[in-house]
This record gives C-alpha cells, sequence and structure tokens, in this order.
C-alpha cells in the first residue's frame, strides 16, 4: 500500500497493511529544515520554502502525509489580523502570531473580506499545496490545515475579552465564531481545490482548559458542525488538552477523525463516540517528543496505541527542536502494528 | 418485614449532606460581607459597586477586603480546583473583585498594603498570556502587588524589572517550545547579578524536568499554585527550597 492507500484503508474502516503515522499539526523541525535547506521565517511565507519542508515529513521522516501551513494565522491576518512576525530567537526561528490591538471590539460587526482568498499570505499557501500535490501526486495525502471558529474569534476580538463573553454576553460571540467559521471553511474548499487529500481543523481556544464544556456544546458545536459539513474530504478535529469533558459533542460534528493529545482519553473517545470515527495520537510533544530518547516516545506510541489509538501522531504541534531520531522512532513503531 | 439492601444512608449525618459539589459556599457568617461575595463568586462587576459603596458606610475597607472580597475570590478559586468553575468565571470573579478593591482603596485614600511583589510576564516571542492572566489574578487575590510586564516580554526587560523592583518571586509563562528558550536565559542573568529570586515557570510548553535543568526555576504545574508559591518566597525561602517542595 502506498501513503495514501494506507490511510483511506482506516477511514474506511478497513485493515491497512500497516498504522499509519502523521501529524494532525506542524510537524516542521530545524533538523528537517537543515536537511531540505529550507528555513524559518521563509516557510511562514514563501509557498516555495512551505512546500519544501512539508515534503521533509514524507521524504525524511517517513510520514504517511505531509501537512501546511505551520501556524495559526493565516485566516486572521487575511480577515484584517495585526500579523506578529516570528522572532528570531535563540532556540531557532520561531512561529508567528496575531498581535495587538485585537481588530474587533464585540460589539462590533465583523466584515468579510470579498477577496479574502487574496489576501495575506493565503496566496502563499495555496501556492504551497499546489507544488506539493504536483510532487505527491497520488502517493502520498496533503494536509491542509485551518484554524476552528473559536480560535479565530479569538484572534478577532482577543481571546480574554472573548472568555469573558461566554458568561456574560455569550449571544455576542456569535457573529465572530460565525467569521471564524466562514473564514476556516472559505480556506479549506481553497485548499481543496488547490489539492488537499484532507483537512485538518486545529481550535486550541475551544479546550475545555479554556471555555467551559457548556459553551462547546452550545455555541462551537453549531459553527463546527456547520465547517465540517461543508468540506467534502476527509476531515480531522483536533482541540488541545484533555477533551474528555467534550468529547462526546466532538464526535456530533461530522469530523472523520479526531486528534486527541495524550492527556485525554482514547478509550473515553471510543465509549463516546461510538466505533465510526477514527481516532488519531500519540505522544506529548511538549516533554515526550521533544525531550525525552527514543525509547520513552516508543512507550508512549505504544500506551496510545494500546488505549485505542488507530493513527499514530504527534499530540499536538511539534515542537521544532525535537531530534530527528524521535519522530523517526514513532515511524517504527507504527512500522510494527 | 422490609429488607434493607442499600446501606449507602445508614449513619449519614443530614445535617452535613446539605452542600453538593458544585455549588458556592458561604462565604461570610456576616450578611453584608456575604452579599458582596456573592457579586465576586458571580463574576458581577457593574452590581457589586453599590454594594460596595453602601458597605463602606458601616465596614471598614480593609475588612470589606480581606473578608469578602478576598474571601470571595478564594471561593472562585476552590470552585475553580474542584472543576466547577471554568476559566471566563475565574476572570470575571477577578474583574468584579478588584472593581471593589479599588472603591475599597479610594475610601481609604491609599492603596491596600501588599504583601509583596512579584513580577510576572509571559516569554519573548510567546503571545499566549492566559496563565499569566490567571496568575495575575490570583496573586493580586491574595494580597500580592503583581508587576505585570505583559507577553513577548525580552529577557532583559524581565531582568531590569527584577533588579528595580527586588520581588519575592518572578514568574514566566510559556506555550511554545521554541520561546521557553529564554527562562535558562533569565535564571543565568538573574543569578550573574546576585539576586537569587525564585523564577516560577509554567505553562504549556514547559515540564519540570525543563524548568529545573537551571537555577533559580521552579516548575509551576497550575497557575492555582501562584499564591502558595509566593508565599513561601515571602516567608524567606530560597529558590532551592521550594523546587524541592514544590517539584520533589
Amino acid at each position: 500500500m502506498n501513503a495514501k492507500e494506507r490511510i483511506m484503508a482506516v477511514l474506511n474502516h478497513q485493515k491497512p497493511d500497516r498504522m499509519p503515522c502523521f501529524g494532525a499539526n506542524s510537524t516542521v523541525t530545524y533538523d528537517q529544515m537543515e536537511k531540505v535547506k529550507a528555513y524559518w521565517p521563509e516557510g511562514h511565507v514563501d509557498g516555495e520554502v512551505m512546500a519544501k519542508q512539508a515534503l521533509a515529513a514524507y521524504t525524511m521522516l517517513g510520514f504517511d502525509a505531509v501537512r501546511v501551513p505551520f501556524c495559526q494565522t493565516f485566516e486572521a491576518v487575511a480577515l484584517g489580523c495585526k500579523y506578529k512576525p516570528a522572532r528570531s530567537l535563540e532556540g531557532g526561528e520561531g512561529i508567528p502570531g496575531i498581535d495587538h490591538p485585537p481588530l474587533y471590539k464585540l460589539d462590533d460587526t465583523p466584515v468579510f473580506p470579498k477577496d479574502f482568498l487574496s489576501l495575506g499570505r493565503i496566496p502563499e499557501l495555496l501556492k504551497a499545496v499546489r507544488i506539493l500535490k504536483k510532487e505527491l501526486g497520488d502517493e502520498v495525502p496533503i494536509v491542509g490545515g485551518i484554524i476552528g471558529p473559536f480560535t479565530i474569534a479569538g484572534s478577532l476580538v482577543d481571546t480574554v475579552p472573548l472568555l469573558k463573553a461566554t458568561f456574560k454576553t455569550p449571544e455576542k460571540i456569535r457573529p465572530f465564531l460565525e467569521m471564524g467559521e466562514k473564514a476556516g471553511t472559505a480556506l479549506a474548499l481553497a485548499l481543496i481545490d488547490a489539492g488537499a487529500d484532507i483537512i485538518s481543523v486545529e481550535d486550541m481556544t475551544a479546550s475545555p482548559d479554556l471555555i467551559a464544556p457548556k459553551t462547546y456544546r452550545d455555541y462551537e458545536l453549531e459553527y463546527q458542525s456547520r465547517q465540517f459539513e461543508s468540506i467534502s474530504v476527509p476531515t480531522i478535529l483536533h482541540i488541545c488538552g484533555n477533551v474528555d469533558s467534550i468529547i462526546a459533542w466532538m464526535c456530533q460534528t461530522g469530523a472523520h477523525i479526531i486528534s486527541l493529545e495524550p492527556k485525554a482519553s482514547a478509550k473515553l473517545a471510543r465509549e463516546k463516540c461510538g466505533p465510526d470515527v477514527v481516532l488519531m495520537g500519540g505522544v506529548d510533544t511538549a516533554t515526550t517528543l521533544f525531550m525525552k530518547p527514543p525509547e520513552v516516545v516508543r512507550e508512549g506510541c505504544e500506551e496510545s496505541i494500546a488505549d485505542g489509538i488507530q493513527i499514530l501522531a504527534p499530540g499536538c504541534a511539534v515542537a521544532p527542536g525535537t531530534p530527528l531520531e524521535n519522530l523517526l522512532a514513532m515511524v517504527e513503531v507504527a512500522k510494527a502494528h | 418485614m422490609k429488607v434493607l439492601t442499600d446501606f449507602t444512608d445508614i449513619f449519614v449525618r443530614y445535617d452535613l449532606t446539605g452542600e453538593k459539589k458544585g455549588k458556592a459556599k458561604q462565604v461570610s457568617k456576616d450578611p453584608i460581607m456575604e452579599e458582596i461575595a456573592k457579586f465576586v463568586v458571580n463574576g458581577d462587576e457593574e452590581g457589586i459597586l453599590p454594594v460596595v459603596k453602601k458597605a463602606l458606610g458601616t465596614k471598614s475597607p480593609m475588612d470589606v477586603i480581606n473578608e469578602a472580597l478576598i474571601a470571595g475570590m478564594n471561593e472562585v478559586s476552590r470552585l475553580w480546583d474542584e472543576g466547577t468553575y471554568f476559566l471566563p468565571q475565574v476572570i470575571l470573579s477577578s474583574d468584579a473583585m478588584n472593581v471593589g478593591i479599588a472603591e475599597c482603596e479610594a475610601k481609604m485614600g491609599k492603596a491596600m498594603a501588599r504583601k509583596g511583589k512579584v513580577v510576572t510576564h509571559t516569554a519573548e516571542g510567546d503571545i499566549h498570556d492566559i496563565g499569566q492572566v490567571i496568575v495575575n489574578a490570583l496573586l493580586n487575590a491574595n494580597g500580592f502587588e503583581v508587576i505585570n510586564l505583559g507577553a513577548d516580554v525580552p529577557v532583559d526587560k524581565v531582568v531590569s524589572a527584577c533588579k528595580e523592583h527586588r520581588p519575592v518571586m518572578v514568574t514566566g509563562t510559556a506555550l511554545m517550545t521554541t520561546t521557553m528558550t529564554a527562562f535558562p536565559k533569565i535564571g543565568h542573568q538573574l543569578k550573574a547579578a546576585g539576586l537569587g529570586i525564585p523564577f516560577v515557570c509554567g505553562g504549556g510548553a514547559v515540564s519540570e524536568e525543563y524548568v529545573t535543568s537551571y537555577e533559580l526555576g521552579i516548575w509551576g504545574k497550575e497557575a492555582a499554585q501562584a499564591p502558595g508559591m509566593a508565599e513561601d518566597a515571602l516567608a524567606g525561602d530560597t529558590w532551592e527550597a521550594m523546587r524541592l517542595k514544590w517539584n520533589g
């Protein structure tokens, strides 16, 4: 089986030749950048460099899919938020973010730009996907990453005001969730058009670490469901942290794959979600994958698999300083299952 | 004869089972204080002002601060710990408490006496400051003066703030592994300047193993630990003793 067939087998509840392994979030590391001679910050802004970095996940790591982009700013910046370029830090080049002041206040009416897809760095992202499609054809799937409604809403009005509103004036958040969903979905469709085979939705602000579970159920669920319904290709939903308290609703969104951090229970997810949803996850990216030796990485992977994971993956975005051998160790484990 | 098969209600004291998990407990036996505390617990920063103003007619500002405002915030903290309250509520309650404190301080004509200073920041290059927002709120609620440097703070700004304010403790929050690399630099520079200030680091990227790899570093697993750690620092515990106590 090639990588695409392997992943499709899991999605279709058939037996793959072995367990697939790839990231729902960014997997770019300095080791890979060095090898392919493609670096940050260029990889955040230039389609060709971005494609080179993403490709390394397949050619260097042996992952079964490649994933772009590597930050969470594309939609927000195209909507008008202030771009904060990555810092050049001692550990290496960083990841861009959204700067203050926020674009909107809660009482404002957000406006969706007509030329959204041509704004910010979206054109470069789409270019990267086209380059990857030419390179990989039907062998290796391309995962296009979008940001979920709650996180984009947080970029639009700033996270603290958004959180406060979820209890004080929850109806005021709706226009921003709506805008977030619209932006993410528009980007998803453009990514698919450019060649993306799978869409991965990252929504860290929707985590129970930040919002109450009932806020997820009463507000976010509606917009996420709408988004997943609009996307015709296989989808991944990734929410950081321990999502045990919202997992039952996460599976109601229509996502084909749920990507879990190790702190969330895959066993519980299976129990709450039934047999159809595919579970993805593996090892903690900030500690195990980043700092521990390969043996510990392997152990972590085995634990997750025993817990019910069907696609092995880093638990969240890979720390760029992660040693190459740790990522290779993951693939070894996947090959043995 | 009815045979008892369920023994769960035997030996239950009904006067102690009135409370359920998930309910706010009474904060003060004094009805005026309890009313104010309710506004803190409910995170109502508008409603709290008139109630505090009225109370200051008969109560001293420091009593209102300690018995109603801070006490209310402690109850919020407890509710958060037990999983009944969530982050937005902690932030709203902290805001309500601060409105009350400001009113009391206005009545006193001066700021309330603060136990000690704590410098807080989110790492250089990092914009994810929610953890720090909570640490600020909890330290403030526990009587510390927070020198809030904000997010994306250069290393030397943290160090110079420590030199200027001589805090009992300094905290750092980092969500990304790319930004937490600033922390060892801060630890090193503080040590070199002769400032052995306990440096409590936490956040999504940050692990105990990483933080205990540099001098002054103490791992903060949860924002809720900040006040307890600050008390230890205030009492004169060294960073080594604090690391031993909090990180094992």
